[in-house]
């Protein structure tokens, strides 16, 4: 049963449909594992080949896989969540109610999108520690560190817009304690506020931006920011894992590793 | 596979080695959890609870309704006539595409806006792109009296409610 | 010799003999470190793909148990003219609402956290040891003066405007600087002793964060008051 199963599978990878979608072939040789990644879209921000170091789970503790790991799971319930949610006043806390008890699955909905907010936040900030006790914000990874420190804040702020939308006591308050933090600035202060809350008061029009600025813009702004996070790992030279006693120089060197060289991209001079 | 399983030859064609059996428990596993996480989005997808108008109309009392009359409630989408044989109740919504189709006393046919349709007072399509007449609703008279019309239940055959 | 060199036009035209795509560019500088390396390396598809995978998904069922198990807090409709008591931040920002206890708004929660931002950041463009090197293993009492004579004006600091909170995590990495000097001073190069500046500095913060974090978390009740958690209020 399970032979023709995976007979039948086979007869379908030989397909003509199959084969204009995959073009990469069965992943049976280094060549077609090679193409599997090379060829995609989404995959190709990897190099087709990684240093058996770097894979070590001492190395890294997988923290940056794991908190895009939380990422995609909260951008996956939060979706789902939107569906039926009306960002608005006093509805807003009804439909957390009806989430809870009257739609299916909504309770556990919501309470994965809530506790692997809560996991995110800690695992960024675990992420950033682990890349700073290994030393991999060094030269030439300076700027990446940058952008995580950016998508620190951009993940503290995603877990404070989504702590309003609730709108319960807890969000309230939360929310309006924090809003007088930002008018502390000096000369900007209560402009920040009043942008932010859009009014005076933390209201309907607060809930709306807090919602927008959840949904999207943040979002938005994290995808935008990831895929450079990623990008700049690749050109640094991949992962960082302290160098074994032997080789080499920190000078940088004129060559292309391994990682970098494939046929199609031109490797090229960037400044 | 099959160089390991030289040192362990298997006895039938049956039987599986353990790659076989953990690559058959996995993919086994995914089948499983992806039905699973279907099922669950559908019922998650469809709501239970709807904030939506009841179906159940109250058109109030009969004597509202002066005879051989045929009157609209635009907000219930719905006539209530009140016939030579009793009153009964078409539904308003053109069942072309949608629109609310409003009575010509004038004519005494009730017409659709947006593509022409015309019906008889009795629901019956006169001409136009309806694909069917308008259909007949429910009616009964409620314990204090009031004309009580179902919007959800479409009568098979014609039948009236004589006060 | 006789024949004048051929010339290579880059044009559209897809093949390669007669019109050569520029593959790789290499030049004497480039912008990042790239080093040539003989280290040993696996497929990333399936190596990294699957372990990644893995991973993920391990964090997912942890994730969905916890899901299952535990309900999200949800408490009364938001009520603008009852605030409770007491009205306490997500757990992240806890730290800073219990240093807002001790300093006004703006230092507490505009001067320190945007000092902490700047900080982060500029940490790696800091040429200062980037070797590596510990703390105490060059000019090691000049440096062990200097550290107390940090630690110290910055404890008095501290106790002027009474945060004793923050005390407690400064006084444990001075013991512990005190520690690696000591171990350095009897010739030892490794552990403690080898630690650099940066070290010692996020270590600090990190211990700070901590403790402020679970000091605003559990022993902190109605009105800001101190209480102890095992006793409930």
């Amino acid at each position: 049963m399970a032979k023709s199963l995976t007979t039948y599978f086979e007869e379908l990878r030989r397909t003509r449909v199959w084969r204009s979608i995959f073009r990469s072939g069965p992943a049976g040789t280094r060549l077609h594992r090679s193409l599997v990644v090379q060829q995609n879209i989404f995959l190709h921000l990897f190099a087709t080949k990684a240093r058996k170091r770097v894979m070590s789970f001492s190395a890294t503790w997988y923290l940056g896989a794991l908190t895009f790991g939380t990422f995609l799971i909260l951008a996956i319930t939060g979706v789902l969540l939107m569906l039926y949610y009306h960002p608005s006043v006093p509805q807003a806390y009804a439909d957390m109610k009806d989430l809870q008890f009257v739609v299916s699955s909504g309770v556990f909905l919501r309470n994965l999108h809530r506790w692997s907010a809560h996991a995110m936040v800690f695992l960024v900030f675990a992420h950033m520690f682990k890349v700073f006790y290994r030393g991999a914000y060094r030269p030439p990874r300076e700027f990446n560190w940058v952008i995580g420190v950016i998508l620190l804040l951009v993940t503290l702020l995603l877990s404070y817009t989504g702590y309003l939308l609730p709108w319960d006591q807890l969000a309230y308050w939360a929310v309006t304690v924090g809003s007088n933090i930002a008018s502390a600035v000096p000369l900007m202060g209560h402009t920040i506020r009043y942008l932010l809350l859009g009014g005076n008061q933390v209201n309907a029009n607060a809930l709306l931006r807090f919602y927008v600025l959840h949904c999207m813009v943040l979002p938005v702004t994290a995808v935008l920011l990831i895929g450079v996070h990623f990008w700049r790992i690749r050109k640094d030279g991949g992962l960082y894992v302290p160098e074994s006693a032997s080789t080499e120089a920190e000078t940088p060197v004129a060559g292309i590793t391994g990682a970098n060289l494939s046929s199609k991209t031109a490797g090229g001079r960037h400044e | 596979m099959a160089e390991n399983d030289k040192n362990y030859p298997l006895d039938e064609d049956d039987d599986l080695s353990r790659r076989q059996f953990c690559v058959k428990l996995g993919v086994g596993s995914i089948l499983v959890a992806g039905a699973g996480t279907a099922l669950f989005a559908y019922q998650y997808l469809s709501p239970n609870v709807l904030y939506e108008p009841s179906p159940t109309v109250n058109a109030g009392k009969p004597d509202r309704y002066p005879p051989e009359s045929v009157t609209l409630d635009p907000a219930a989408g719905i006539y209530v006539v009140r016939g030579a044989e009793g009153f009964f109740a078409l539904s308003a919504v053109c069942t072309h595409l949608g629109c609310l189709t409003a009575y010509k006393p004038e004519l005494g046919i009730i017409a659709c806006p947006c593509h022409g349709s015309k019906f008889r007072k009795d629901g019956t399509k006169i001409e136009g792109p309806a694909p069917n007449p308008l259909p007949w609703l429910r009616v009964w008279v409620s314990d204090e009296g009031d004309l009580m019309v179902d919007r959800s239940a479409v009568l098979p055959d014609r039948q009236y409610v004589r006060i | 010799m006789s024949e004048p060199p051929k010339v290579y036009v880059a044009d559209l035209n897809s093949d390669a003999r007669k019109a050569p795509v520029r593959v790789a560019f290499i030049t004497r500088r480039t912008s990042a470190a790239v080093q040539a390396s003989d280290e040993e390396r696996m497929m990333t598809h399936p190596g990294v793909f699957f372990r990644v995978l893995v991973a993920i998904e391990a964090l997912a069922i942890a994730l969905v148990w916890i899901a299952l198990l535990v309900d999200a807090p949800l408490e009364q409709l938001a009520d603008p003219m009852h605030t409770p008591n007491p009205a306490k931040a997500p757990w992240y920002f806890l730290g800073l609402q219990e240093l807002l206890h001790y300093f006004p708004p703006v230092v507490a929660g505009v001067m320190i956290p945007g000092l902490v931002v700047l900080a982060l950041i500029v940490i790696p463009y800091f040429n200062v040891n980037v070797e590596g090197g510990g703390l105490f293993l060059r000019d090691r009492v000049k440096r062990v003066k200097i550290a107390a004579g940090v630690v110290v004006v910055f404890c008095i600091f501290l106790v002027a405007f009474e945060v004793w909170v923050a005390l407690a995590p400064t006084l444990l990495m001075a013991a512990l600087m005190a520690v690696a000097a000591r171990q350095a001073a009897g010739g030892q190069t490794q552990g403690l002793p080898a630690k650099p500046l940066s070290f010692w500095i996020m270590t600090w913060f990190l211990a700070e964060l901590i403790l402020l974090t679970a000091v605003g978390t559990f022993f902190r009740g109605p009105g800001w008051s101190w209480v102890l958690p095992w006793k409930g209020y």
